[in-house]
C-alpha cells in the first residue's frame, strides 16, 4: 500500500509530502544526489565541488573597505579635497569631502595582500582571503541591502541564500536544522533573512538566539521542556506512536501522518544533540584562546565562531554568524576610529581563530567562509569623521574551498566610491557562491505562482576569476 | 553613469510570433536576401531578434549586460556597427566557428545560415533601424487562454453530477457518505475552524431529522465564528498584516479595523462583488450614512497594507515599487493573473504587456496610497471619526485652550501689575513673580499638559483616496530611469471585451477598475474565487493554482463544474454563504477521507492524487486552527471578537536596530485576532504554515518538520493547554469518566477499550518526575497532565477526516 510509489515523485512533491525534519529524510539526500530538478527528467544542476558547506560571517551596519580590506593611496593624499566625480544620483545622507583612512595598511602573508592595522590577526592569514574589492549592489538603506544579500531581492519576499543551497543540496546530517543562523539580527528583514519564503519549509534557516542578547544565553526555541524530564517524554511519545498508529489505520491515504509520527521522534533526539554540540566543555584551553573566549571583548563573538565550526563539523551545509549588537553594528555615520576599532577588536581574532581551527582540522578544505557586510562605506565623510552608507562599491572576502587565497579581486575607483573593475553584483556574488557549491544558479529554480524562481533572478554571473 | 530617459522618443512596438516567422518562411525556400536587395528590418531582421535574441536580452535584464531590442542598446556595445559586418560582434557570436557550436544563442538552436545571411547584410547595408522601434518576445498564450473565456454553463448540472461524470469515465465510484462523528467534525471545523462541543456532537449523531445535515450546516453558518475562519481565509489573499515587514517593521496601528470589516463582511454575506468593489474604491462609493462611509473607508485599506521599502532612499522607484505590489495583489487576488510580471517586459506567458501593466499603474498612481514618502515613508490615514467623536475632541480642543487663555492672562494681568509697581522687569519676569502666584501657574501649566495629553486622538484607518490624476509612461525594463510613451489608464487589452466604463479624466479609475473586474461578463472574478472557496472546503482547487489562472497555472481538472459554480455564484447574488451551501451538501463533500474498503483500494490505484475526488481529502488543520482547538478543548479560548491586540502605537518600531522584540502574544481570543507581525510572525503561526504575510497566498502548504513537533512537545502554549485539559476533566468522578471526557472533547467520540487500556497502563507507569525539573503550578495530576498533551499532539486531533 505504497500508492506514491507507483507514481514518479518529483522534488517537489516529496519535499512537500514526505520530508520530515529539516531536508533531513533520506529521500531528500537521494533526491540531492539526483540532482536539485523539480522534474527529474531534467537536466542536473549539481556539478562536482569542493565547498560542502558556507560559513557566512556577517559583519551588519556596513564595515568600511577603506579602512579594512581596500587600501587607497590616492584617498591617503587627497584627503579633504573635493571628491573629483559625481556622487550617485540616490545617496542615503548628505556627504562632504574625501576623509582618509585613519589606519596604516602593511602587506600581509606571502602574497602581500594589503590589510589594514584593524585587522592584525586576520592579515597574518592572508594568504588564504580571496578579498572582493568590486561589489556593487543596489540599495543604500540597511533594511533593504540586507535583504538584497540576503535573499538577492529588495523589494518581493524571496527565499534566503541558505534556504536555496539547502534546498539545492539538501543536508549531511538528518539530525540537525541544514542551515543555522547564529545570533541574528531581528530588524531590517529580520527572519527573511533567513526564511525559505515560498521554498520548502524545512529549507528555512534555524535561529541559535538572537543579536541583542550574549552568545551564551543563545537557544535554539522550544528545544527545552519546562516540565518534563526526558523519560517522561519518552513515555509520551510512545503513547503518542500508538495512539497516531491506530488512527493511521482509519486514513491510510495520507501520507503526511506517517511524516508526523517520525517527527516525533527526530525532535526527541535533537532536544540532546543541540545542546550536547553547544556545550563548550570538551573544548581545550588552547582552542578557547583560539578563538578569543578567554577574552571579555572577543568572548561573545569567538562563542559564535567555535559554534560555526562545530556545526560546520556535524555536517550542517549553510551556518551564519552575525556580528551585530543592540545598534546597528558597523554603521560608522560618526565617529568612525572609534567605532571601527572597537568593532574590529571583537571579531579580528574569533574569525583568525576560525579560519585557522578549520584549516588545522582539515575543514577549510571543503568549507567555504564569507565575510562581509550588508554594504561598504564611502570615502567621502559624513559630518566630521564618519562615512555614510555605499552600496556602489565595496568589499567582502571568501576563504577556503574552491577559492583562490592570496588575492585581490576587482577594484574600486581611486578612493573607493565604485566598483569599476571586474564588477561583481550582489547577484554575481549569490552565482559565484551557488557554483562554489556545485549548483548552476540559473538551474537552481523553483515555480511558484506560475513562474521559475532563482536566487538571481534573471541575472548574475559566475566570476572565474576567483575560482582555484 | 544614468541612462538617459527617453522621453518623447515615438515608441512603436512589434510583437514576433511563431506564426509570422512562418509565414515568412516561404521566403527561405530560394534566398531571402538577393544581392542588391535592401533587407527589411521589420519583416526580416526583427524577427530574428525576437525569436533567438530577445527572450534573455531585453532592457533590464543583465542577461550579459545587453540587450538586442532597441538599436542604442546594440550599438552601445559596438555589437553592431553600421557598413562593417566583420567588426560587428553580433555576428561573431553567432557564428559558428570551426564547426564548434556559436556562443550564442545558449541552449537554443543556432541561426541559419539564411538567418545568418540576413543579418550580415542588413549590416553592411547600414543596419536601418527604424526610430524608436522595439523587438519584443510575444506572451506563450494569447485571447484563447481558457481562463479568458465566457463561462461555459451546462443547464441543469450540479456538483455530483460533474465528478461523478469524470469517475465513471476513469470507472471509479464516490466513496460511502461518511459517518455523522466524522461530518460534524469536517463541517464544523470547515466553517468555524473550531472544534465541536461533545454535546453537539451527540445531538447530531442523534437527530432523527432527515434535513439534520443541512441544519447543521445552517447552524454553523449563522455563528459569527464563521466570519473568523472565512474572514481569515480572504486575509491569507489580501496578504493581511499588522506591520509592514521588509526593512522597516513599523506597527500597521489601524489595520485592525480591516480586519474587523473583512470579518463583518464574511457573518453578513455581503455580496462578494459589492465587498471587492469596496475595497478597490470604497472611498469613491456613494454612502447612505457615516457609518456606512466609514466601511467603505476601511475597506480600501486592502490596497495600502502590503510591504514597503519605507526607507527607500529613491523615491521615484519607492512610488512604483509600492504601485507594483498593489498590482501585483490585486491581480493575483481577484483575477488569478500575475499582473506583476508585465513591469519589466511584456508577459512572457500571459497576454499582458507592458502598456496594460502601465495603463493599469496610472489608475493606482492617480491614486493617494502615501502620506508622504520622506524616509520613513508614510502610508494614508482617512480619518473615521463620528460627529459624536469630533465633537467630544472639539469640546476638549476649547477647554485647552481656555486654559491656556487664563494661563496668558494671568501672566499678562501679573507683568503689568509689576510694571504698574514700578518694578525693572528682567528677560524672565516670570521669576519676580510672588511665590503664590508661581505656584498657581506652574500648577495650572501641569493641569494644562494633563489636559493636552488626554485630547482624545480621532480614529483612522488605513486606505486610500484619490490622488493627483496622472497617466504613467511605460518604464523600459522596469526602469523609471528609462520612460517611453504615455499610456492612459486602463484595463488591460485582452480584457477590454468585458464592459466597462471610460475612466473620466478627473478620477483615477478605480471604480471603474473595480466594476469591470465585478462585470457578470468578466471570466475571471467569479471562477477564481469560487475556486477559492472549493480549495478551502476540499484541500485543492479545481484549478490547483488558486491565485495563478495564467498559462503557467494548473488548468482545470473539471472545467464545466468551475463554469457552472461561477455561474451559479454569479446568478446567487455573488454570495458566499450560498457557495458553502452547495459545496457542504453535496455528495463530493460528504463522502468518506477512504479507509481499506475495496473501492477506496480501487481509486487508490487508479487515481492517488484524488484528482477526481473518489474521496474527500484529509487535511491538517491550519495554524489558527491549531491553537483555537487547542485553547478551546482546555476550556480557555476567549470568544471575545473583534479590536486591536498591538500594543504599540500606531507606526511604531516592532523591531528597530536593537533587535529588541516587541512583539507580545498572550491574548487568549481566537487566532484571527493575533497581531500579524511581518518578519516575526507568532511562533505557533510560522511553524504550521501561515501565510507569507507579504504576498497573495489562496493556497497554503502543508509542510511537517520536526520543529512542529518539538512545539507540541515543549511550548507553553501545548504545556499550558494539557494542564487545563487535565484540570478540566478532573471534575469527573472517576478515571475512566476522565478519559471518556477528554477523547470526546478533542476527538468528538469515546476512546476504545483499546484505547482505554493504553492510556491505564500509561498513567500506571509514567515515571515520577525529575525533581530538579522546574514545575509550574500544578493542580492536576502530572501523569493526566502528560496524557492530555498527547492527545492534544495526536494526529486524530491536528487532521480532519
Amino acid at each position: 500500500m505504497q500508492p506514491l510509489m507507483n507514481q514518479p515523485i518529483t522534488r517537489r512533491q516529496a519535499l512537500r509530502q514526505t520530508a520530515v525534519g529539516f531536508g533531513g529524510l533520506a529521500l531528500m539526500d537521494l533526491l540531492a544526489r539526483v540532482g536539485a530538478s523539480d522534474d527529474a527528467t531534467q537536466p542536473l544542476a549539481v556539478h562536482p565541488a569542493k565547498a560542502k558547506r558556507v560559513i557566512f560571517l556577517f559583519m551588519k551596519g556596513g564595515p568600511s573597505h577603506m579602512d579594512t580590506f581596500d587600501y587607497k593611496p590616492q584617498l591617503q593624499k587627497d584627503d579633504g579635497k573635493e571628491l573629483p566625480f559625481d556622487k550617485p544620483r540616490v545617496t542615503f545622507a548628505a556627504t562632504g569631502k574625501l576623509l582618509k583612512s585613519p589606519w596604516k595598511f602593511t602587506p600581509q602573508g606571502e602574497c602581500g595582500l594589503p590589510v589594514s592595522e584593524l585587522f592584525p590577526h586576520v592579515g597574518k592569514l592572508a594568504d588564504e582571503l580571496c578579498v572582493l574589492n568590486s561589489l556593487h549592489g543596489t540599495n543604500s538603506a540597511h533594511g533593504g541591502a540586507l535583504l538584497k544579500l540576503h535573499t538577492g531581492s529588495d523589494n518581493f519576499v524571496r527565499p534566503s541564500m541558505g534556504s536555496w543551497v539547502l534546498y539545492g543540496l539538501g543536508t549531511e546530517n538528518q539530525n540537525l536544522p541544514g542551515f543555522i543562523t547564529i545570533c541574528p539580527t531581528l530588524a531590517h528583514g529580520g527572519v527573511k533573512n533567513w526564511g525559505s519564503s515560498f521554498l520548502p519549509a524545512q529549507c528555512q534557516g534555524v535561529p541559535l538566539g538572537v543579536a541583542s542578547r550574549p552568545s551564551a544565553d543563545a537557544e535554539v526555541k522550544y528545544v527545552r521542556n519546562s516540565r518534563w524530564s526526558t523519560e517522561a517524554q519518552r513515555a509520551q511519545i510512545d503513547l503518542l506512536n500508538q495512539l497516531n498508529q491506530r488512527h493511521q489505520q482509519q486514513a491510510p491515504f495520507e501520507s503526511s501522518l506517517e511524516a508526523r509520527i517520525q517527527s516525533f521522534e527526530l525532535a526527541f533526539g535533537m532536544q540532546t544533540r543541540i545542546p550536547d554540540i553547544q556545550d563548550l566543555s570538551q573544548e581545550t584551553a588552547e582552542t578557547l584562546s583560539l578563538y578569543g573566549l578567554d577574552d571579555p571583548i572577543t568572548e561573545d563573538f569567538g562563542r559564535q565562531c567555535l559554534l560555526a565550526r562545530k556545526f560546520a563539523e556535524q555536517g550542517v551545509r549553510f551556518i551564519q554568524v552575525t556580528h551585530s549588537d543592540t545598534k546597528v553594528q558597523w554603521d560608522q555615520h560618526s565617529d568612525l576610529k572609534a567605532g571601527h576599532e572597537k568593532n574590529a577588536k571583537e571579531v579580528d581574532r574569533p574569525i583568525a581563530g576560525l579560519l585557522t581551527d578549520l584549516k588545522r582540522r582539515g575543514l577549510l578544505e571543503d568549507t567555504l567562509v564569507l565575510w562581509g557586510g550588508e554594504f561598504g562605506r564611502t570615502p567621502v565623510a559624513q559630518g566630521t569623521n564618519g562615512r555614510d552608507h555605499n552600496p556602489e562599491g565595496f568589499t567582502m572576502w571568501m576563504a577556503g574551498a574552491g577559492v583562490k587565497g592570496g588575492l585581490r579581486y576587482g577594484a574600486t575607483d581611486e578612493y573607493g566610491y565604485y566598483a569599476v573593475e571586474n564588477k561583481m553584483h550582489i547577484h554575481d556574488l549569490h552565482a559565484t557562491l551557488l557554483h562554489l557549491m556545485g549548483l548552476n544558479h540559473e538551474r537552481l529554480t523553483y515555480r511558484y505562482s506560475g513562474r521559475d524562481f532563482r536566487l538571481t533572478d534573471v541575472a548574475g554571473k559566475v566570476h572565474q576569476g576567483i575560482l582555484a | 553613469m544614468e541612462l538617459s530617459p527617453r522621453r518623447g522618443i515615438s515608441w512603436r512596438l512589434i510583437w514576433l510570433s511563431g506564426v509570422m516567422i512562418a509565414a515568412l518562411a516561404p521566403l527561405s525556400g530560394t534566398s531571402r536576401v538577393a544581392a542588391a536587395e535592401k533587407v527589411d528590418f521589420q519583416s526580416q531582421v526583427a524577427p530574428i531578434l525576437a525569436q533567438h535574441c530577445v527572450g534573455c536580452h531585453y532592457p533590464g535584464h543583465s542577461e550579459g549586460d545587453i540587450s538586442l531590442a532597441t538599436f542604442a542598446d546594440l550599438s552601445a556595445n559596438e555589437y553592431v556597427i553600421p557598413g562593417d559586418p566583420d567588426g560587428s560582434y553580433l555576428l561573431e557570436l553567432v557564428t559558428s566557428v570551426d564547426g564548434k557550436p556559436p556562443a550564442m544563442p545558449q541552449e537554443k538552436p543556432p541561426l541559419s545560415a539564411d538567418d545568418l545571411a540576413v543579418l550580415r547584410q542588413w549590416i553592411a547595408q547600414g543596419a536601418d533601424w527604424p526610430e524608436g522601434l522595439v523587438v519584443r518576445e510575444k506572451s506563450k498564450a494569447d485571447a484563447s487562454l481558457w481562463s479568458l473565456q465566457p463561462l461555459q454553463v451546462t443547464e441543469g448540472g450540479s456538483i455530483d453530477h460533474f465528478i461523478e461524470q469524470k469517475l465513471t469515465e476513469h470507472h471509479l465510484a464516490p466513496n460511502e457518505e461518511a459517518d455523522r462523528r466524522t461530518l460534524i467534525r469536517r463541517a464544523t471545523f470547515d466553517l468555524l475552524g473550531l472544534p465541536p462541543t461533545p454535546e453537539e456532537v451527540e445531538a447530531f449523531v442523534k437527530d432523527a431529522d432527515p434535513q439534520a445535515y443541512e441544519k447543521l450546516i445552517e447552524r454553523l453558518l449563522a455563528s459569527p465564528h464563521y466570519g473568523e475562519r472565512w474572514g481569515r481565509h480572504w486575509l491569507d489573499v489580501v496578504r493581511y498584516a499588522d506591520s509592514n515587514g521588509l526593512d522597516e517593521n513599523i506597527a500597521h496601528g489601524n489595520a485592525w479595523r480591516y480586519r474587523d470589516y473583512v470579518i463583518a463582511a464574511f457573518n453578513g454575506d455581503k455580496p462578494f462583488d459589492q465587498f471587492l468593489v469596496e475595497q478597490l474604491a470604497g472611498d469613491l462609493l456613494p454612502a447612505e450614512d457615516e457609518p456606512q462611509r466609514h466601511e467603505q473607508l476601511i475597506a480600501t485599506g486592502m490596497l495600502t497594507m502590503g510591504p514597503k521599502v519605507l526607507a527607500e532612499a529613491d523615491k521615484d522607484k519607492l512610488q512604483m515599487d509600492i504601485i507594483d505590489e498593489q498590482i501585483d495583489t490585486v491581480g493575483k487576488a481577484a483575477l488569478g493573473l500575475t499582473l506583476g510580471c508585465a513591469r519589466c517586459h511584456d508577459h512572457k506567458f500571459d497576454p499582458i504587456t507592458t502598456d496594460d501593466y502601465y495603463a493599469l499603474a496610472g489608475i493606482f498612481k492617480s491614486t493617494r496610497t502615501m502620506e508622504s514618502l520622506t524616509t520613513i515613508a508614510k502610508w494614508n490615514e482617512n480619518e473615521i471619526a463620528t460627529a459624536e467623536q469630533v465633537a467630544a475632541r472639539d469640546a476638549h480642543l476649547a477647554t485647552v485652550a481656555a486654559k491656556k487663555q487664563e494661563i496668558d492672562d494671568q501672566v499678562a494681568t501679573e507683568t503689568a501689575r509689576l510694571k504698574e509697581a514700578g518694578t525693572e522687569l528682567t528677560d524672565k519676569p516670570e521669576t519676580q513673580f510672588s511665590p503664590e502666584v508661581q505656584a498657581a501657574l506652574k500648577s495650572a501649566r501641569e493641569e494644562l499638559a494633563t489636559l493636552e495629553k488626554a485630547t482624545p486622538e480621532l480614529p483612522t484607518a488605513m486606505g486610500v483616496i484619490e490622488g493627483e490624476m496622472t497617466n504613467v509612461q511605460v518604464h523600459i525594463g522596469g526602469s523609471h530611469l528609462s520612460l517611453a510613451d504615455e499610456v492612459g489608464r486602463g484595463v488591460p487589452e485582452v480584457l477590454r471585451q468585458v464592459s466597462h466604463e471610460a475612466i473620466p479624466s478627473d478620477q483615477s479609475g478605480r471604480l471603474e477598475m473595480a466594476r469591470w473586474m465585478t462585470s457578470p461578463e468578466h471570466p475571471l472574478t467569479a471562477r477564481v474565487m469560487v475556486n477559492r472557496i472549493w480549495r478551502w472546503h476540499f484541500g485543492r482547487g479545481l484549478v490547483a493554482t488558486t491565485d495563478n489562472f495564467g498559462i503557467l497555472g494548473e488548468a482545470p481538472t473539471h472545467p464545466q463544474l468551475l463554469d457552472w459554480l461561477a455561474a451559479q455564484f454569479i446568478a446567487e447574488g455573488w454570495s458566499v454563504k450560498q457557495m458553502h451551501r452547495l459545496m457542504m451538501t453535496s455528495h463530493t463533500y460528504r463522502q468518506a477521507s477512504g479507509d481499506t474498503a475495496e473501492e477506496s483500494l480501487a481509486g487508490s490505484e487508479r487515481d492517488p492524487d484524488n484528482q477526481l475526488w473518489w474521496r474527500q481529502n484529509v487535511k491538517r488543520l491550519e495554524a489558527e486552527a491549531i491553537r483555537d482547538a487547542v485553547l478551546s478543548v482546555s476550556g480557555r479560548l476567549d470568544k471575545t471578537m473583534g479590536g486591536s491586540h498591538l500594543h504599540v502605537a500606531n507606526r511604531a518600531f516592532l523591531f528597530n536596530h536593537t533587535s529588541k522584540d516587541d512583539t507580545s502574544y498572550t491574548s487568549r481570543q481566537r487566532s484571527v485576532y493575533l497581531p500579524v507581525i511581518r518578519n516575526h510572525l507568532f511562533d505557533g503561526f510560522a511553524l504550521f504554515d501561515y501565510a507569507d504575510a507579504s504576498t497573495p497566498n489562496g493556497n497554503r502548504p502543508t509542510s511537517t518538520v520536526a520543529t512542529q513537533a518539538l512545539y507540541a512537545l515543549n511550548s507553553d502554549l501545548f504545556l499550558e493547554a494539557a494542564e487545563h485539559l487535565a484540570i478540566r476533566i478532573s471534575q469527573e468522578a472517576d478515571t475512566e469518566a476522565r478519559l471518556r471526557l477528554a477523547c470526546h472533547l478533542a476527538w468528538g467520540r469515546a476512546p476504545s477499550d483499546e484505547e482505554q487500556k493504553l492510556f491505564t497502563q500509561f498513567l500506571e507507569n509514567f515515571p515520577q518526575e525529575d525533581s530538579s525539573v522546574e514545575k509550574i503550578e500544578q493542580q492536576a495530576e502530572p501523569a493526566l497532565v502528560a496524557l492530555c498533551q498527547m492527545i492534544l499532539a495526536s494526529n486524530e486531533f491536528i487532521y480532519v477526516r
